[in-house]
């Protein structure tokens, strides 16, 4: 393995491939950044240019892409409330409150610290698995894909126990949409009324865009002021805090890099999911859990350590069945494939050394786009300075047209500008908006996994303790539970006893 | 006064149309629609194609690929059938993917006969594969299982699903299919999971699996089987079967003009028999099947009578 790992960085090293990776990067932040764009779009534009280039080089500068547009994400997530790509959602939790109270170089700091570890953590429990990642892949059957989603929406609703009920709610509408089209189980049509656009249901990206971008921006507009108002002044010279933040906390860094490789390889649930569960575990097992939101910056370490570690997961089904474990990845399989691969099992085989190329280009770009986020923060961070009259505009137009970019379908836009109402309400009447994204992600997933399940088994629902991996995923759902749920009664059980006496 | 800039106007108009129309075609760059996401094998092989079509088109110009996915290749034969017909708007479709929805009476915004179709790219059979280590060998070994076959496939109204049906029903076998698989990668880890005990993927698809051992092939449907141990649908007595296969074909809007369909014809067998394009195929495992435009009109034709027939199965 290290000889192939030294063969691929001999392959990379050379003035026109190391330039077309740090152009992916270039691309690839520059497409994190901007709210609707991300990894898949900047992937899909770049294709054709990859028709004249040898596969190595095509490989180094989607890897460059994929590995930067995670730390171009964080920085919108931290500086606007607006997640980048999906996967910056959870960034927003905490990373936004910091920039609100001037401290958004050293968010920005963190992040490009955690997201470089992160994917380096990735690469290297991928090069351990590899050898048996088809095993892994097929632990993960119908019943798994439902017991996973279900632990997801535990989690999300769990997450906020202050406001466990507005929280279900929000999930509850998340779940309603994501039932919104085709159902590929039935075949049946649902909330379509005879729209060819809401046959595909409603998308995570413009409604991503919509919650998080025009929400925030609305609200800036009608508050009025600068993203940073209420700090009195802008602290840019945190940068160093935040890594040295990064590197005391890495216990984090590590949890969150095992979660974004195990949640990432998991086909049709992703990154989105995987920065959320990075998120709310670390805010479960912090001491003081309640100043979660209010700008701890451990809020913003553990999704984005998990949000590059996620891309090491999603390439394990990629490699070992050719099934592409994100939206990225199947773009990437495009590229494989016009440049003579045939993607499928006998890839490890037959395609290693471009395999390897393409985790070093990944690892080498994580590396890469922290530097530079690194470098900019000093300018980036005074968009929290610019006025809301001048930002508000701006950043909506800028969303709405990169929502309307990624597939020229005017129907993403106005799901972006009605989930940007709704989610101004949201904002007003304290209801959280991440638990209907989370929702909205693992909807489909579990209706799926539950109906296959059913389905398979003929009714029987022992099929969802039937293999070890679905036990382990049931004693985590129920751990889950019973952590958030025992001490509460434990603690009022004594409370009573203490009061009888 | 005002009549004479008018007329002056008119007259103006009329020069600059009669100058683009005695342009030759193609004149500006060609738009092909890839009617689902970038990424994934249908997508790579429009846009190889369309690389090599440029270099056989007069005038330099470019082809450039263009994704509309949405309602499973329903939008983008919608946007090629309203097109203008003027030869820079056209589309990759899968059939019978995209016919299927009219047979089945769904609301569609075109007819499938109507539209110019231009040439076929490739044609691809279906394989019944099922897991290396299953007891199951051949469609008697299916018959006889003693309980009905489960099958994996995506959701009811595709290719595969229908492939599934109208084979299954022919051939009298009793079955049972678990839909709801994302692609046909999905439903061939499936397989080899357990979930289901066979599936129909498409020929080219299951190369690499059979080559790592993965999974086996039963029977073959929509392709000769050249292996005495691996039936067809000649050699399973219902050769009308044979008709049960994937099609890659180009079209344009309805009503395109017999010269500007020639040049883009032309063009499209020409890159098909490419030498370099041919290299590409093959290190893929993609395949080609150049037929003309006439030959793909006549068999849309033949698809159309054929699903008619089955319509009861596809509902």
């Amino acid at each position: 393995m290290i000889d192939l790992l030294l063969n691929a960085l001999s392959d990379i090293a050379s003035v026109k491939t190391l330039l077309l990776l740090l152009m992916g990067v270039m691309f690839g932040l520059m497409f994190g950044v901007i709210p609707g764009l991300g990894g898949t779009t900047a992937l899909a534009i770049l294709m054709p240019l990859t028709f004249g280039m040898t596969a190595i080089n095509a490989f180094a500068m989607s890897g460059g892409i994929m590995g930067a547009v995670a730390m171009g994400g964080a920085i919108s997530a931290i500086l606007l409330n607006t997640p980048g790509t999906a996967p910056n959602a959870a960034t927003t939790l905490d990373g936004y409150p910091m920039a609100k109270q001037g401290r958004a170089a050293e968010a920005i700091g963190a992040a490009a610290t955690a997201s470089p570890l992160g994917g380096l953590f990735g690469v290297m429990t991928l090069l351990m698995v590899l050898p048996v990642a088809k095993e892994l892949i097929l632990l993960f059957g119908p019943p798994e894909f439902f017991l996973l989603a279900v632990f997801g929406l535990v989690t999300i609703a769990l997450s906020d126990s202050t406001n466990l009920l507005r929280g279900l709610i929000s999930a509850g509408v998340g779940l309603m949409l994501a039932f919104v089209g085709y159902d590929t189980v039935t075949g049946g049509e649902r909330f379509t009324y005879g729209s060819d656009y809401l046959f595909d249901g409603i998308p995570l990206v413009p409604a991503l865009v919509g919650l998080f971008g025009v929400t925030e921006m609305i609200h800036l507009s009608i508050t009025g002021g600068t993203v940073a108002g209420d700090a009195g002044e802008v602290r840019l010279h945190g940068v160093v805090k935040g890594i040295k933040a990064t590197l005391k906390n890495w216990k984090i860094v590590i949890r969150g890099s095992l979660i974004g490789t195990i949640i990432g390889s998991i086909p049709g649930v992703g990154g989105t999911v995987a920065t959320f569960i990075a998120y709310s575990t670390t805010k479960r097992a912090d001491p003081d859990p309640e100043s979660f939101g209010t700008g701890r910056i451990e809020g913003v370490i553990a999704p984005e350590s998990a949000n590059n570690a996620k891309d090491s997961g999603a390439l394990l089904p990629t490699i070992a069945f050719g099934i592409p474990g994100s939206a990225e990845m199947a773009v990437f399989l495009g590229i494989l494939v016009l440049h003579g691969m045939q993607p499928g099992p006998t890839m490890l085989l037959n395609n290693e050394r471009e395999i390897y190329v393409l985790i070093i280009a990944l690892t080498l770009s994580a590396v890469f786009s922290a530097i530079i986020g690194i470098a900019l923060v000093r300018w980036l961070a005074m968009i929290t300075l610019v006025k809301g009259q001048i930002l508000a505009p701006l950043v909506i137009a800028v969303s709405l047209v990169g929502t309307y970019a990624i597939d020229s379908r005017p129907g993403d836009v106005v799901i972006a500008a009605i989930l940007g109402m709704v989610g101004y309400l949201m904002l007003r009447f304290n209801y959280p908006r991440l638990p209907l994204v989370i929702a909205l992600v693992l909807g489909e997933t579990a209706e799926r996994g539950f109906l296959q399940s059913m389905m398979i088994s003929q009714g029987n629902w022992e099929i969802f303790i039937s293999s070890i991996t679905s036990i382990i995923m049931v004693l985590l759902i129920l751990f889950t539970l019973g952590w958030s749920f025992i001490p509460g009664i434990l603690k009022s059980r004594r409370e009573a006893r203490a009061k009888s006496k | 006064m005002k009549k004479l800039v008018l007329a002056a106007a008119f007259l103006f108009t009329l020069v600059g149309c009669s100058d683009s129309s005695n342009d030759p075609f193609p004149n500006r760059d060609i738009e092909i629609i890839i009617p689902y996401n970038a990424g994934g094998g249908f997508d790579a092989y429009a846009r190889s194609l369309a690389q090599y079509m440029q270099k056989y088109l007069p005038n330099d110009v470019n082809i450039l690929p263009m994704n509309m996915p949405g309602a499973g290749g329903r939008r983008g034969a919608s946007h090629v059938y309203r097109a203008d017909p003027d030869g820079y708007t056209i589309g990759i479709f899968n059939m019978p993917g995209i016919l299927l929805p009219q047979i089945q009476g769904v609301k569609i915004n075109y007819d499938v006969n109507l539209l110019t179709w231009l040439s076929t790219l490739s044609v691809d059979g279906y394989g019944i594969i099922v897991d290396d280590e299953s007891p199951l060998n051949s469609i008697e070994d299916i018959k006889n299982m003693g309980r009905p076959i489960v099958y994996g496939a995506t959701g009811p109204s595709s290719t595969s699903y229908i492939a599934t049906t109208i084979v299954s029903e022919s051939l009298e076998i009793p079955y049972e299919v678990i839909t709801g698989y994302k692609g046909s990668g999905e439903y061939i880890l499936g397989v080899i999971r357990g979930d289901v005990d066979a599936a129909f993927a498409n020929y080219s698809t299951i190369q690499p699996y059979l080559e790592s051992g993965d999974i086996k092939v039963t029977a073959m449907i929509g392709i000769d089987s050249n292996d005495p141990n691996i039936k067809d649908a000649n050699d399973l007595g219902i050769p009308e079967l044979s008709n049960l296969k994937v099609v890659r074909m180009m079209a344009g809007p309805p009503g395109m003009p017999e010269d500007i369909k020639a040049t883009l014809e032309q063009a499209m067998l020409n890159a098909l028999n490419d030498a370099d394009f041919k290299a590409w195929l093959e290190s893929t495992g993609n395949d080609s099947f150049p037929v003309n435009s006439a030959g793909t009109t006549a068999s849309v034709k033949e698809m159309t009578l054929f699903y008619d027939k089955f319509k009861e199965f596809l509902d």
